[in-house]
């Protein structure tokens, strides 16, 4: 039995997947559903702000959002291992999950230069944003749209699509 | 009490409840009272609202009437099935038109948050889209009402229901969805994508009235509200396509009831905030009512119900 199989095989691996208690698959499931929607609601939303959208809204109070936002970060990394480790031999052979995972960093890496080139902006207050700020803003929202769509697809590209 | 009663009495709401909203707003426009205009969009509203549960519950009132052999719909003697599907198709497109007339009517409240003239381009849309859906909806309540009522079917559709079975709007898609294999997931992902766009809109205006991220004043946040609505237009859209390709997974799925009403609760949360003015005074540093903080916490409730059921769908109920 390989590596995989054997993570697969523990104890935990088999309550994730089989158990019929609702806090098993389904809570994890809809945990990690919460998650997205901080992390890639909070981001877009600060994205379609620096792209022009609610100009009343000014940007960096929307800083204090951040923490909610690696709140929904930390949750889906957990709750994803969890459910990784169910179908461990399926996802972690799945190329889809690779891409997944690429874009995952590229769009923290993203995020970190919004943080840090956006929000650290002395003009962040007028209003009015660089053309810089404008491309990074557009390339998150791409690559959390990356991240949304490799992770449905997860249920459907090479694996046994029991888990949707 | 089942889900074809259900039906029965609520489908008075988007027949004779939007004519009456209609016609308020008709009189609104020619007496130019921004009262009553208002007024009418509160109602059109709602009723795009009460429409949801109106249209979902219509196949259960067919499970009711007539019984299923092998995929086959059959029914009792005096039931036409051909005026059965007649009926849901024209209030498949009579549900479609009255959703965007329902869009409109509340971009129109919005609008009033900051110009307190209703006029312009979204009134004309209001009004085109709906005496579309006026119309649309008549048909569809005649057709309905045909149904247990043969007395009133006229000869010309007596004779249709003599030929072959026709393909209803509401088929087609529901065939293509399940069909193309990649339809389903691709609505998945979009319905994710509306789920982040409803959701943010949905925080940032709840925390900020319970007190987070204070330096954000309230009328500022009103201007997320169109992000919102798309998000919710989407997950409309694409949640259609669930329903339309496997009703039956959907319309005996208490997750999925219990969804519905929750879309409706919020929405009438929604309109709290659209017709009282407590929460448009929160200046940037200021802190909300009491009324205005219980109101955001019954919209961060309901929100994550929705999100809830519809995650539960698959786990507690019978739903792929």
């Amino acid at each position: 039995m390989d590596f995989l199989q054997q993570i697969e095989q523990t104890a935990f691996a088999t309550w994730v997947r089989e158990s019929p208690n609702i806090l098993a698959f389904p809570s994890i499931l809809l945990v990690h559903t919460i998650g997205m929607g901080l992390i890639v609601g909070i981001s877009a939303g600060i994205d379609l702000r620096i792209l022009g959208l609610a100009p009343a809204v000014r940007l960096a109070p929307l800083e204090k959002y951040l923490p909610v936002l690696w709140l929904g970060f930390w949750a889906n990394a957990i709750t994803g291992t969890m459910l990784l480790t169910a179908d461990a031999s399926m996802k972690l052979t799945n190329p889809d999950f690779y891409v997944k995972m690429a874009f995952v960093a590229l769009s923290l890496i993203n995020l970190r230069m919004i943080k840090t080139q956006v929000f650290r902006d002395p003009l962040i207050n007028t209003g009015k944003f660089s053309s810089k700020a404008r491309f990074l803003a557009w390339t998150s929202l791409v690559l959390w749209l990356g991240v949304i769509t490799t992770g449905r697809l997860l249920a459907y590209v090479g694996s046994s699509g029991s888990y949707k | 009490m089942n889900l074809a009663h259900i039906h029965l009495l609520l489908n008075h709401f988007p027949t004779i409840g939007f004519g009456i909203g209609f016609g308020l707003f008709l009189v609104g426009l020619v007496a130019k009272s921004e009262d009553l205009k208002r007024a009418s969009l509160v109602i059109l509203f709602l009723i795009a609202l009460v429409a949801l549960p109106t249209y979902f519950s219509g196949p259960a009132a067919l499970d009711k009437i007539c019984s299923r052999l092998n995929g086959a719909i059959q029914c009792p003697p005096g039931v036409s099935l051909t005026l059965i599907q007649e009926h849901e198709d024209w209030a498949l497109l009579a549900f479609a038109v009255m959703e965007v007339t329902g869009f409109f009517a509340f971009l129109g409240l919005w609008q009033f948050r900051r110009n307190p003239k209703l006029g312009g381009w979204n009134m004309t849309a209001v009004l085109v889209l709906a005496i579309v859906t006026f119309g649309l909806m008549s048909v569809a309540a005649n057709k309905g009402g045909g149904i247990r009522h043969p007395e009133i079917v006229s000869a010309s559709d007596a004779a249709a229901d003599q030929a072959e079975e026709r393909s209803p709007v509401a088929r087609a898609i529901g065939s293509f969805v399940i069909s193309k294999t990649w339809v389903w997931p691709a609505c998945e992902t979009l319905h994710f994508v509306g789920l982040c766009l409803l959701f943010v809109t949905v925080l940032l205006v709840n925390l900020r009235l319970l007190g987070f991220a204070k330096a954000l004043p309230f009328s500022a946040l009103y201007q997320l509200l169109p992000v919102g609505i798309l998000g919710f237009a989407i997950n409309l859209a694409t949640g259609m396509m669930f329903f339309l390709a496997a009703p039956q997974q959907y319309i005996n799925n208490i997750e999925f009831q219990r969804k519905v009403v929750f879309i409706v609760l919020a929405g009438i949360n929604v309109l709290y905030f659209m017709l009282f003015d407590k929460a448009w005074k929160v200046e940037a540093g200021g802190d909300a009512p009491m009324s205005s903080k219980i109101a955001a916490a019954i919209s961060l409730y309901l929100w994550i119900g929705v999100l809830y059921y519809g995650n539960m769908l698959p786990f507690l109920g019978n739903s792929f």
